[in-house]
Order: structure tokens, then sequence, then C-alpha cells
């Protein structure tokens, strides 16, 4: 844990592979990508919606950041994050096909879909996913040669915590890379 | 050297009629990078084979630390690509990227196949180039296996073009498997 090195080349490796795996779920029927195992569980198209919404509310400290930090004349940034950043992240990251534990959804991170999804909620679920992912990767992108270091921007869990930019990648990432868990779940599930 | 010459040098044991020609260089496409640009990102599939005009470029993975483990180089007048992803149309597991400011020549897969459909003297270039590229790599093993630091960093040193010398050292470094530090050293207080 505390040799946990973030590149921006890591973060758009895994991002990419996400992005591959979406594209592939986007291929099950839709009858799959609208199935609940339970009640009170999301299906994937709520997921990917509340993925979406997570990234919306990073992206303009995201926009603004990235506009305030000086070009880097020297090679792309690499950065240690805080020890209780490395705690915060280690809360996100899944361990093999593990959640480390169920975290309560806060109100405003739900995806809100009516019960009775359509294909063209789901044309737009899946449209509005992309959108903000390949945003976000251009943003990892566009921060390679800047100078990353000294510029916090606030999360979304709350006012407590503040993240470099760095590490509000890293943390949008492990994320995603959670909810990726929990749609193998749901798929598996239907199956 | 314009284009047309340098794909000429390349492929420089095929021989076109003028027609030909002309419809062979019509298939590549020029692009430019900026220094640090990701030309193939690993995860995305690699759309072109390419040839350097000038420009250095690295091809790399991450290691299980995250940490750049660089295989090699381009530079002008060599192709260049993620070969693997390219052929079998799969998403890259290495990067490409620009070190210097780079212009490149592309060629589609589609292009590159028809090549050899409509031209069967590519079937003996692609047999050299390939050729070439699996020698280079075990000869490339044997010195990482068989030589130490410093003389892995001579024999490099001694046989690069001096564009590669240029390079921030933790990519050269990172491709004669040692530390920055070691390669810093090496370059202070080594003579080839």
């Amino acid at each position: 844990m505390t040799k946990l090195l973030l590149t921006p080349e890591n973060q758009i490796q895994r991002l990419n592979h996400f992005l591959n795996y979406v594209e592939d779920v986007k291929r099950e029927s839709y009858d799959v990508l609208s199935f609940r195992p339970n009640s009170t569980s999301w299906n994937v198209l709520e997921v990917l919606e509340h993925l979406r919404i997570s990234h919306s509310l990073y992206k303009s400290n995201i926009d603004i950041a990235l506009n305030e930090l000086t070009q880097n004349s020297e090679v792309p940034w690499q950065y240690r994050p805080s020890l209780w950043t490395r705690l915060v992240l280690k809360g996100q990251r899944p361990k093999g096909n593990k959640r480390p534990f169920k975290i309560k959804t806060l109100k405003r991170f739900e995806p809100l879909l009516n019960e009775n999804v359509t294909h063209d909620t789901s044309n737009r679920v899946f449209d509005g996913f992309f959108e903000a992912h390949h945003q976000l990767k251009q943003a990892i992108i566009d921060s390679r040669t800047k100078i990353i270091a000294h510029k916090k921007i606030p999360s979304a869990i709350g006012p407590i915590v503040k993240f470099h930019l760095p590490e509000a990648f890293e943390f949008l990432i492990c994320h995603a890379e959670r909810h990726k868990v929990q749609m193998d779940e749901i798929v598996a599930s239907y199956h | 050297m314009d284009t047309n010459q340098l794909l000429k040098s390349v492929f420089k044991d095929i021989s076109f009629t003028p027609e030909e020609e002309e419809e062979f260089v019509s298939l590549w496409h020029e692009f430019s990078f900026r220094q640090y640009e990701l030309i193939t990102e690993a995860g995305r599939i690699e759309k072109y084979f390419y040839v350097v005009v000038d420009g250095v470029q690295a091809i790399y993975l991450l290691n299980k630390k995250g940490e750049k483990v660089v295989l090699g180089f381009s530079y002008s007048g060599s192709p260049s690509g993620v070969f693997d992803s390219f052929i079998h149309q799969k998403p890259a597991d290495t990067f490409l990227e620009a070190l210097k400011p780079s212009r490149m020549l592309g060629i589609l897969k589609k292009d590159y196949h028809a090549l050899f459909d409509q031209h069967p003297k590519f079937y003996k270039w692609g047999h050299y180039f390939f050729q070439e590229i699996l020698f280079g790599r075990l000869f490339r093993e044997v010195e990482l296996l068989t030589l130490s630091a410093e003389e892995r960093y001579k024999a490099f040193m001694s046989r690069c073009p001096e564009e590669l010398k240029v390079i921030p050292q933790k990519y050269l470094a990172s491709y004669l498997d040692m530390k920055p530090e070691t390669f810093s050293r090496l370059r202070a207080s080594v003579h080839f």
C-alpha cells in the first residue's frame, strides 16, 4: 500500500479496459441489461447511470483545475497519494472479484431511472456513460504534461475529503472497477 | 528526405511501375504528434503501421507497480507501431509514445493487407521485415541475460542513433534494465 504509484498511463490503460468491458456489456440483450437480481438492487443500466452521475460531480472541478495548471516540460507526472487518500482508494478498489465492503449510496448519486426502462433509455444511458468516460480519459491525457502536485479539488464524498487531480482520477476509476464487479454479479445471476 | 523517398527506402526491394507507386504512396497518411503524446494507448487497437519521418518514439508496457518497462524505440526512417495489436486487431498491451515531436506516415490495416494481395513481392518484404524484428529481439534478450549494466550501456550507446541519446534518461535506463541513477552514473563515468 505504501508503494502505490499513480501514473496517467496506468489510469488510461485501466479506463480503456473498462470501456472495452462496457462495449461488451452493451451487446447483452435488453432483458439482461434491465434485469434486477432482487427488488432492492440496481440493474446494469442503473449502475452505468450511477457512474455517469458520479463523474458529472467531478467534471467541472477537474476542468477548472486543468485550465489553471501550467504546462510541464519534463516527463509525464507520477504521483504517490497521501496515507488518507490511500485508505479512501483502498475502500473503493475491488480485490479480484470482491468489493471490499458495501457502501450505502448517497441520494445525489442515485441513478433515478424509471421502473420501466425502455430501449431509448438504454441507448441514452450508454451514450451518457461513454461521453462521460471519454471526457474523463481526455482529462487524464490533458493532465499528463501539466504540473499537478499543488492543485486540490473538492471530492464528491464530502467537504473533508479533497483530492489532488491524480487522486480524483484514481478514485473515479477505482469506483468504476468496483461497479464492474457488481455488473458481473448482475449478469451472472441472470444467466 | 521527402516522404516518397522515405517509403522507397523502407520498402527498398520492391519495384513499382509509376502508376503502382502513385497508388502505394496515396495509401499513407501523415500524422504529427507532440512530445509525450500517446500515439497508441494500451487497451486500444492499433490502427496503423507507421514509418517514422522524424522524431523518436518509445514502446513500453506497465509492470505491476505501474512503472514503465521500455521494450524498444523507433526513430527517423524506421518502422513503428504496436505490430501485434495491428496484425490481430486486438487491444494493445503496450503504449507507443512520442518522446520528441514526431511526424509519421501510417497505413491502415485494410490497405496494408491489400498491398500483400495485390503485390506478392510484399510477402518477401514481410518475411525479411519480421525476420529482422525477431533477430533484433533475440539479440536484445542475449544482451540482457549475459552483459553487465556497464556492458549493456556501452553496447547500446555505441550503436544507437544520435537522436536516441537525447531522450529522457529514464526511458533509456528502463530499456537497458537499470535504475535511472545507474544510467546517470554510467553516463558520467563511462566512455565508449
